[in-house]
């Protein structure tokens, strides 16, 4: 069982891409009475002409999806515009403090939605008993998808086609690596000059204030939820897929206990194994600087 | 809905109407010689379709009359490589029965885009390009589609990840000659240089140039068809929904890498119609001298096919 605390854009349509990719059984959560009973049915009636066989159920009591295979927090508050993601961390952190400490079946595999993403995630792993590598903050692999949409579409190419691959702190100060930028394998460079691509990676960094700004109130949710959805099927599945998650560092570029982005290779354990893509000095730097900020944060919340 | 029509209902062809069919992307009509075969496969599909919830139509014929208005014709028919048999033993037989598909191709489906599967591939490309004498691309060759899953899967089982996350680039004639790009293959954009060291990759290599041949000789009797037949259909989905893929074809090449008048594994734009761009990668000269001799083979072989035809 996938269970979806918070049953808001995000996390009523990361349970629907779930049924649509066939997995066994969702379970929505939202502390608002009937919320989460009311998406989980509306999903169910549309099943018989989506042909879904994914029982979704909807609950206001948070002990029905603490214990499941798969939680999935998309839980808090949202950004608005003007807003930057950190500044969401007063209001989330105590939500994300209390689920850590709730979620306590030793093999339950932790996906935190919520922003500010890598200060949550770091947070989370300090409150929880569960191993780190079980707990997966969605980072870079949302800003990968982002930038993958934007070279397809400057090229005209299949998306499917284009990989890309983000790491760092999934805040302005992401890290774009250009090199793992690639269409069929075939770095970008080979498509695109310099100018167009320092474009492209602008868009990306700006790409979830821009939905804030457009949509006027909601925050980005259909990208965020398809993402939550692939990272929780590679999960369940067992695929071993290649995602850029934010998760504890234990030593890579000499980092520890901050959450950052890298790639990973996702299975049923969570975070099997961690990737060190080759960086330049700049690169470390940035990653090493965003690190002491979430160190700082935290130990500046502990303290007060 | 689109048209496609598979010529040779034989296990390569039936596969790939099998993967059009589950992904309802076209009406599609399989052609045989054998009278019986291409009707049977047909109504078979057909008795599956309540299950599989196909809206297409499948039909068989042994008339070559009913691939009218084709949007795209995947040339499957020739007689499979037996055991021991190099492609070239292949190549008098297969152009003979190309040839004469084509002439119908032209006759009736003066609009669609070919897809050649038939091997030896490069040779069979080049003997459907004159006989139907359609525009240069709208006739291409699949092959690189095929090393390149082969290498993928093998890259995913290696590293025990999904093989949807690997990309890979092969050039090059297809099988023994094939020219894999190490640089150019990806695991999500991370190159595989990176991930495996270069004897274990070289042993990947190895297994895909001869991946073919693995199976015929587990078979015994025939050879792979399951991704063949999906490799077909994946050309056959890029170019009927337009995608613009870019993935390794068989193409005609006019001076692009410096040859000219030869089909060659190249990447290349897929979109509705045919081959849309050929792109030109900068090469090492390792990979430079690889493809040189590819294209050394291929050419042979054209020159074999042409002293059977040449008068006198």
């Amino acid at each position: 069982m996938i269970g979806i605390i918070g049953s808001g854009n995000v996390g009523a349509n990361t349970a629907f891409f779930l049924a649509e990719k066939g997995v066994d059984h969702v379970t929505l959560f939202d502390i608002q009475e009937g919320l989460a009973q009311g998406k989980a049915l509306d999903m169910m009636e549309a099943a018989p002409i989506r042909g879904y066989r994914t029982a979704i159920s909807g609950t206001d009591e948070p002990d029905a999806v603490l214990d499941a295979e798969v939680v999935i927090i998309t839980a808090g508050a949202v950004r608005t515009s003007g807003m930057n993601r950190d500044a969401l961390f007063q209001q989330n952190r105590d939500i994300i403090t209390r689920y850590a400490q709730k979620i306590t079946r030793a093999d339950t595999k932790v996906i935190i939605v919520s922003e500010p993403v890598d200060l949550l995630t770091t947070l989370f792993v300090r409150h929880s008993a569960l191993p780190p590598a079980q707990i997966m903050g969605l980072g870079g692999i949302l800003d990968a998808t982002r930038l993958r949409f934007f070279i397809a579409r400057e090229l005209k190419v299949s998306m499917e086609n284009v990989a890309a691959q983000v790491i760092g702190r999934h805040t302005d100060d992401m890290i774009i690596l250009q090199n793992y930028c690639c269409v069929s394998g075939v770095p970008i460079e080979n498509f695109l000059g310099d100018e167009t691509i320092a474009g492209l990676f602008d868009q990306t960094r700006q790409a979830g204030a821009l939905i804030v700004d457009l949509a006027g109130r909601a925050s980005a949710y259909y990208g965020p939820s398809a993402v939550a959805a692939d990272l929780a099927e590679a999960i369940c599945r067992n695929t071993g897929r290649i995602m850029s998650v934010s998760q504890i560092l234990t030593g890579q570029f000499g980092i520890t206990d901050a959450a950052l982005s890298l790639p990973c290779v996702i299975n049923s354990s969570g975070v099997a194994k961690v990737l060190e893509p080759s960086l330049d000095a700049e690169q470390i730097q940035t990653l090493k600087t965003g690190a002491r900020t979430i160190q700082d944060v935290i130990k500046e919340d502990s303290h007060a | 809905m689109p048209k496609v029509s598979i010529i040779g209902a034989g296990n390569v062809g039936a596969t790939a109407v099998y993967y059009i069919a589950e992904k309802n992307l076209a009406d599609i009509v399989m052609v045989d010689v054998v009278e019986g075969l291409p009707q049977a496969k047909a109504m078979d599909y057909l008795h599956a379709a309540p299950m599989r919830n196909y809206n297409v139509h499948i039909s068989g014929t042994s008339d070559y009359k009913e691939i009218a208005d084709s949007d795209v014709v995947v040339l499957t028919a020739g007689i499979p490589r037996k055991p021991g048999m190099d492609r070239m033993d292949l190549m008098k037989i297969n152009v003979d029965i190309a040839k004469k598909a084509s002439q119908a191709i032209a006759e009736y489906a003066p609009n669609a885009v070919v897809v050649v599967v038939s091997n030896p591939l490069d040779v069979i490309a080049m003997a459907t390009l004159q006989e139907t004498g359609f525009a240069l691309k709208r006739v291409m060759g699949m092959a690189g589609v095929l090393d390149s899953t082969r290498f993928r899967y093998f890259i995913a089982e290696k590293l025990h990840i999904w093989p949807g996350d690997v990309m890979a680039m092969v050039l090059g004639g297809h099988g023994d000659t094939m020219v894999p790009l190490p640089r150019y293959t990806r695991v999500n954009g991370i190159p595989v240089t990176e991930l495996i060291p270069p004897d274990e990759l070289e042993k990947l290599i190895d297994r895909t140039r001869t991946g073919g041949g693995e199976i015929v000789s587990l078979l015994k009797q025939g050879s792979a068809f399951f991704a063949p037949g999906a490799s077909a259909a994946k050309m056959v989905e890029a170019i009927i929904k337009d995608e613009k893929r870019v993935v390794p074809v068989s193409a005609y090449l006019r001076g692009e890498y410096g040859y000219q008048d030869i089909f060659l594994g190249v990447p290349a734009l897929l979109g509705k119609n045919g081959v849309e761009k050929i792109l030109e990668l900068t090469l090492t000269d390792a990979e430079k001298n690889a493809l040189d001799a590819s294209a050394k083979a291929v050419k042979d072989g054209v020159d074999t096919l042409r002293s059977f035809y040449s008068p006198g």
